[in-house]
């Protein structure tokens, strides 16, 4: 995959999950509603790759507008994503020479590896995560199961144990993926799946559109590494 | 959420905001996977929640009025004729720590208790 390729990829997804935000962001109200809708028509033009370094300055500024109306993101880590994806972009479109524009675009697959790393590492150094226990007391009584019949799970202490551990090799061996492209198709879709997850049983349907923006940026990055190796 | 018609009286009946659904259909999920606001916002709501456990300030509480009475106006949140003031509580529900691979005991109580909202000046302040 080429960077040129890659870049307008990622224009399109980053495109689409910063449109799915904008809409839902029109149910509301307040500033977010007004900037909403000035980000929606923005998010169309990047999808269509109408003048790249203009959309995302202005999409940039509304989102620290954003980023100070609530605090901090207002999606958590989806929206951190959103964020480093399109302050990665805007570099690459103002990078003054080809190296530069690797370097930043290069920044956003090593973020993304190391995200996953550093996630799975947190989680092994748990002994509750380690024991399974975490996703229990997730499922048994805190807000982030969609559903009633989903606090049942807690009732399968075996089955979250397997999936805990799961989630923590997937995560750590994460960076090892980007050696070979096999083991890089498996991790992504390993990955995707395990966002879809979350939003099916958690309802954090936002962390897919933002994390599969950052996806073309680790398959150029792989391909690039494979080049210099 | 509980609704009292004098300002300085206690509610005797207090409902969640958006209690969850015993389960999703298929199509449910998919909708949700591309279009979830209640549930974006529900979970920004707790973000402010927990922000208030760590010590934050009136912001939080104030994001979470203001949620609370967009609902309300919105005819989301239906309460009675009478009712002219809003009062929200937060419930913390954490388990006692214990051994790491077993479950603590339960604990479910009120964290903070808002003061009193007026619904029919009820402006949502953005």
């Amino acid at each position: 995959m080429t960077l040129e390729l890659a870049v307008r990829v990622t224009e399109v997804l980053l495109g689409l999950a910063l449109l799915q935000q904008s809409v839902e962001f029109l149910r509301g109200f307040g500033v977010e509603k007004k900037l909403a809708l000035l980000r929606a028509p923005l998010a169309i033009l990047l999808i269509a790759g109408v003048y790249p370094l203009w959309i995302a300055s202005i999409l940039l500024m509304t989102t620290f507008i954003l980023i100070t109306r609530f605090r901090g993101p207002y999606n958590g880590g989806s929206d951190t994503m959103s964020v480093l994806v399109l302050v990665c972009l805007w570099f690459t479109h103002i990078a003054p020479s080809l190296l530069w524009q690797e370097i930043a675009f290069g920044y956003l697959a090593l973020q993304l590896t190391l995200s996953y790393f550093q996630s799975g590492l947190v989680k092994l150094e748990n002994r509750e995560w380690r024991s399974g226990k975490a996703l229990r007391e997730v499922f048994s009584f805190t807000a982030y199961p969609v559903s009633e019949s989903l606090r049942n799970l807690a009732l399968k202490p075996r089955l979250l144990l397997w999936a805990s551990w799961i989630v923590i090799v997937g995560e750590l061996i994460f960076p090892i993926a980007l050696l070979h492209s096999v083991a890089l198709t498996i991790a992504l879709v390993f990955t995707a799946t395990f966002h879809l997850a979350n939003a099916i049983l958690f309802g954090l349907n936002r962390f897919v559109w933002s994390w599969l923006a950052a996806y073309p940026a680790i398959i150029w990055f792989h391909h690039r590494l494979m080049d210099l190796l | 959420m509980g609704f009292v018609g004098e300002e300085d009286a206690i509610p005797d009946k207090w409902i969640p905001f958006r209690p969850i659904p015993v389960r999703f259909t298929l199509t449910q999920h998919l909708i949700r996977l591309f279009y979830n606001p209640d549930w974006n916002e529900l979970l920004y709501i707790n973000t402010c929640a927990e922000r208030l456990f760590e010590g934050g300030d009136k912001f939080y509480i104030q994001e979470i009025a203001n949620r609370l009475l967009h609902a309300i106006q919105c005819g989301e949140v239906v309460h009675t004729c009478d009712a002219k003031f809003m009062y929200f509580r937060i419930r913390a529900t954490y388990s006692e720590d214990t051994v790491a691979d077993q479950m603590g005991q339960i604990t479910d109580e009120v964290f903070l208790q808002s003061h009193a909202y007026a619904l029919n000046v009820a402006k949502v302040i953005s």
